[in-house]
Order: structure tokens, then sequence, then C-alpha cells
């Protein structure tokens, strides 16, 4: 099939899902708990967004968004470096790692409001507890199966540790590393959001539940929309990021 | 040179009693069955193993560890890394070489082009033909300016075709340059048309057994392959490894049955 083609289907099955909604929310449903998505529409501006008190919840969003995630890469790499290094690391903690990465944080996000406050630290903490497992995980899977023959040949023409490390272990770790760096958004961003619906002062979970409970399906509508558009986004800005160190792949 | 393994049963004695004399700018060819320590001798001589008893010096010092200002290497299969491209490849080699050359690019380009592979120096490596990537790995090893070149099987992958083809031009390559050469092979006609000197090895545990002088200047032409020097130095070789490769033969038939 056609590039073109597969775009036209695809674009006729989400224009058909957008009018079946528009329909049934039109004939059928009750005004006060679902919206039209032209209606959603008619919400998203000026109501939603031009108000400046849902624009600085946004911000705040994404501020702790940003700062969690950046954590998250940041100490996960440390982490999965540090573990991945050596065997010994590796059998010791990628366990521990594994242990942990299972337990369901939810469960602990009442703790984490306890320790962090109800302010953006909280949210903060937890997107970083959601980020942080799938970077060291696979920073971790990414330093094995580095082809031994390149770290021979760098070895032979001198490189030292940390070079062999630099210019060996780390483009070969790319993949795997940008992989958890994906995860790692989406996931941070689950925690972020879990958290501000949770509890909330000034985040955007604050207008969702305001939202909710005044039965305003079309505002709580166009703002879910919203946060969907900015994950979108947030995610497509990794890849390019990944893009441009995989040119060697093709 | 005996390595441990896992218990003392398993321990093998790869390479035993060999003593070995390579002249300046000589081309010595390891010959021998699979198995018996060509490649092992070699990362002696390299630095990239450590014999057990003995030594081995390499302009008078003992070679202990890789020393890239004396020893290049090129393996088997291509250490080109994959992540850089051609141009950006010889460039780390100088630099792990600890040559901070400002004339890097000049450099590169002139063993790229006395491999004929200088219009691929922006590729990537996985852009390439196998044979493109050794001949490559080649120039880099001629790049780096190390007097002694450690060859490994470095046409083992490659067809018999581009095999010879790369193998005479290795000839040329190395008439003009006078460096000292030590090539792993597997492959008789390989090991007469380029060394000076032929050291055929017995089976495991590895020694010399006998040391066959080749007296044709380089470069060689490919019709030296057809002379009658050519022909009966190659027989010679054969009569002298069919023996070898028999109890190596053998000798993996007792270890597979020993294990069933």
């Amino acid at each position: 099939m056609s590039p073109n083609k597969i775009r036209l289907v695809r674009f006729l099955v989400i224009l058909g899902v957008v009018l079946l909604w528009e329909f049934y929310a039109r004939v059928f449903a009750t005004s006060s708990l679902s919206a039209a998505p032209s209606q959603v529409l008619a919400e998203l501006w000026p109501k939603v967004l031009g108000e400046p008190r849902v624009r600085a919840a946004i911000g705040v969003t994404l501020i702790e968004l940003i700062v969690a995630f950046v954590m998250s890469v940041v100490f996960g790499m440390l982490i999965g470096v540090l573990i991945g290094m050596t065997d010994i690391g590796r059998r010791s903690f990628y366990p521990v790692v594994l242990l942990l990465y299972g337990i369901p944080q939810a469960i602990l996000l009442p703790l984490f409001v306890l320790i962090f406050g109800l302010g953006p630290a909280s949210k903060i903490a937890f997107g970083f507890s959601h980020g942080i497992f799938p970077v060291i995980v696979n920073t971790i899977a990414g330093m094995r199966n580095v082809n031994p023959l390149l770290l021979r040949g760098a070895a032979a023409m001198g490189a030292t540790r940390f070079e062999q490390l630099r210019y060996v272990m780390f483009p070969h770790m790319v993949t795997a590393v940008f992989t958890g760096l994906r995860l790692a958004m989406t996931l941070t961003l689950l925690g972020v959001l879990l958290a501000e619906l949770f509890v909330s002062q000034g985040g955007i979970g604050f207008f969702t539940l305001l939202y909710a409970e005044t039965f305003n399906p079309a505002s709580l509508i166009a703002l879910i929309l919203t946060l969907a558009l900015l994950a979108i986004v947030l995610n497509e800005l990794v890849r390019m990021v990944e893009a441009r160190f995989s040119r060697w792949k093709e | 040179m005996e390595f441990p393994g896992r218990d003392p049963s398993q321990r093998v004695l790869a390479l035993d009693d060999v003593s070995l004399d390579i002249r300046r700018g000589e081309f010595v060819c390891l010959l021998g069955p699979s198995g018996c320590g060509k490649s092992t001798l070699l990362n002696i001589i390299g630095g990239m193993l450590t014999q057990t008893s003995g030594s081995a010096t390499v302009n008078g010092t003992p070679v202990t560890s890789p020393r890239p200002d004396d020893i290049a290497y090129v393996f088997q299969e291509s250490t080109l890394f994959p992540w850089f491209t051609v141009l950006e490849n010889f460039r780390l080699a100088l630099k792990f070489r600890g040559v901070e050359d400002a004339n890097w690019r000049d450099r590169a380009m002139q063993s790229l082009s006395a491999v004929g592979m200088e219009q691929f120096a922006s590729h990537y490596p996985k852009q390439l033909s196998v044979g493109m990537k050794q001949r490559i790995n080649l120039a880099r090893g001629l790049c780096v300016g190390s007097e002694v070149l450690l060859l490994d099987e470095p046409f083992a992958a490659l067809d018999e075709q581009t095999r010879m083809v790369l193998g005479e031009d290795l000839s040329i390559l190395l008439a003009r340059r006078g460096k000292t050469i030590v090539f792993v092979t597997h492959s008789l006609a390989e090991a007469v048309f380029l060394a000076d000197r032929i050291v055929v090895m017995t089976a495991r545990p590895g020694k010399v057994k006998a040391s066959i002088e080749v007296p044709e200047p380089h470069p060689r032409s490919p019709d030296f392959m057809l002379t009658d020097a050519f022909q009966d130095i190659r027989k010679e070789l054969y009569g002298l490894l069919r023996d070898e490769i028999r109890q190596t033969v053998a000798a993996m038939r007792v270890a597979r049955d020993a294990q069933a």
C-alpha cells in the first residue's frame, strides 16, 4: 500500500470515530456528563486555554514534569552505569532494581505526599520515582552485548579505559538508553499527573477536579486533550533527539 | 603459553617452546592448523595477551600491554566503530594513539587513497561491503604510522576473488613502506604470495615446525602464482601441514568421544 493510501485510511477511521462520538453525545448523552467534540473545541478557547489560571497550572505541571524527567535521566544513567559497569554490580544490585521496579508505585503515593507536602515537590518526587527505573534498567541492558571485538580493537589502538567507555560503550548504548528515555517520559508524565489528581493546589490536577465536580465535561475534555497533545509533543521531542544520535544505523 | 580454563582438566597448553626472530621490515606469515595457537602468538607479540612463561620483545623492549606507538593491529573482522564515519574512525585511531596531528585529515585521506577508498571517507561502515571495510581497516593500520603491523587473518571473511585483489594490493603497498609484518593465515596460497618467510606451526601445543623463505621481491604480480617456484613452495608447505591437520582432526575426534 502506498504511504498516501495508508494516511488516507488512517484519517478516515479517526474521522469516523470523532463523528460517531459527536453523534452519540448530541443524541443520547446527558449534557452534564459528556460533551461532543464540537463543544469541546468551542470550550478550548477562550474558556479553558484563555483562562490565565489554567495556563499557569499547565505551566506548573510542565515544570514539574521537566524537573522530574531530567532528574530521572541524570540519576538513572549514573546509577545504571555504576551498576552495569562491573560484573559484581550487575549481579548484586540489578535484582534489587528490578524488584523495586516491580512495586506498583501508586500505593506509595500517600507516603510521597506525606513526605514532600502538597506542593510541586511531591509531584516531582512521584514522577521521578516512575521515570528513573526504565532509565536504569535500559542503561544496564545497553551496556551488555557490546561487541568485544570493538573493545579489543580500541585497546589495541591504545584507548584508555575512559576512552573505551566514551567512544565504544556509550555509542553502543544509545539505542537502549533512548528506549529507556521514551519510557521514562511517558511514565514521568503518568507519575506527575497521578500525584496532581491525588492532591493539587495549583497544578492541572486542581482544574480537572474542579471541572469534573462542577459537571463541566466540555472543559474537562478540553483540558485532557491539551495534556494528551503535550505528551505527544514531548515524546516526539525525545524521538527527534534519538534520530539525531542514530544516523549511523541506516 | 597456557590457558588455565575453569578447572585443571580444561587447562590448555596453546604454545610450547616457540622461538621466533623477525627482522625489521620482514613480512612473516604464521601458518598452521586451526587451534594451533597462531592467533595466540600474534596476541602475545601485540601485547593483547601476556604469556605464562618466556618473553616477547619488540624493538628490544618487552611487550606487556598494547603498544600502539610501535604496533598496529588488523583483525579478522572489521573493528571500525559503526557509529562513526570512516574519517571519524581514523581520527579516533590517531587520538587513541596520542597523536594530536593538525593534519590528521590529510593523513587519513592519504591512507584511504592508498587502498583506493578515498571516496568513502564520509560513509558509515554499515554502508560498505565486508571487503571495503577490511581495506579501510588496513588503511587505518597504515595511517597510525607504527612500524609493526599485525594482521590476524584479515581476509578470512572475504570471498576468494576479493581476497586475491586485496592480497595483491597489500603486496604493492608494503613494498613501498618497509613495515614489519606478521600475518596469520590459513591459506597456503596467500602465505606464499605475500610472505618473505613462512613459519609453519605444529598442531596444539603450537611449536615452530619449519621456517621457509620465499625469495621473491615485492611487489609481486599475480603471475608469480603461476611460476614453478610458487608451486614448489606451496607443495612443500602442504606436505608440512598435512600431518598437522590430520593430528588436529584426530585430537578433535578424541575430545568428542571423551565427551560422549
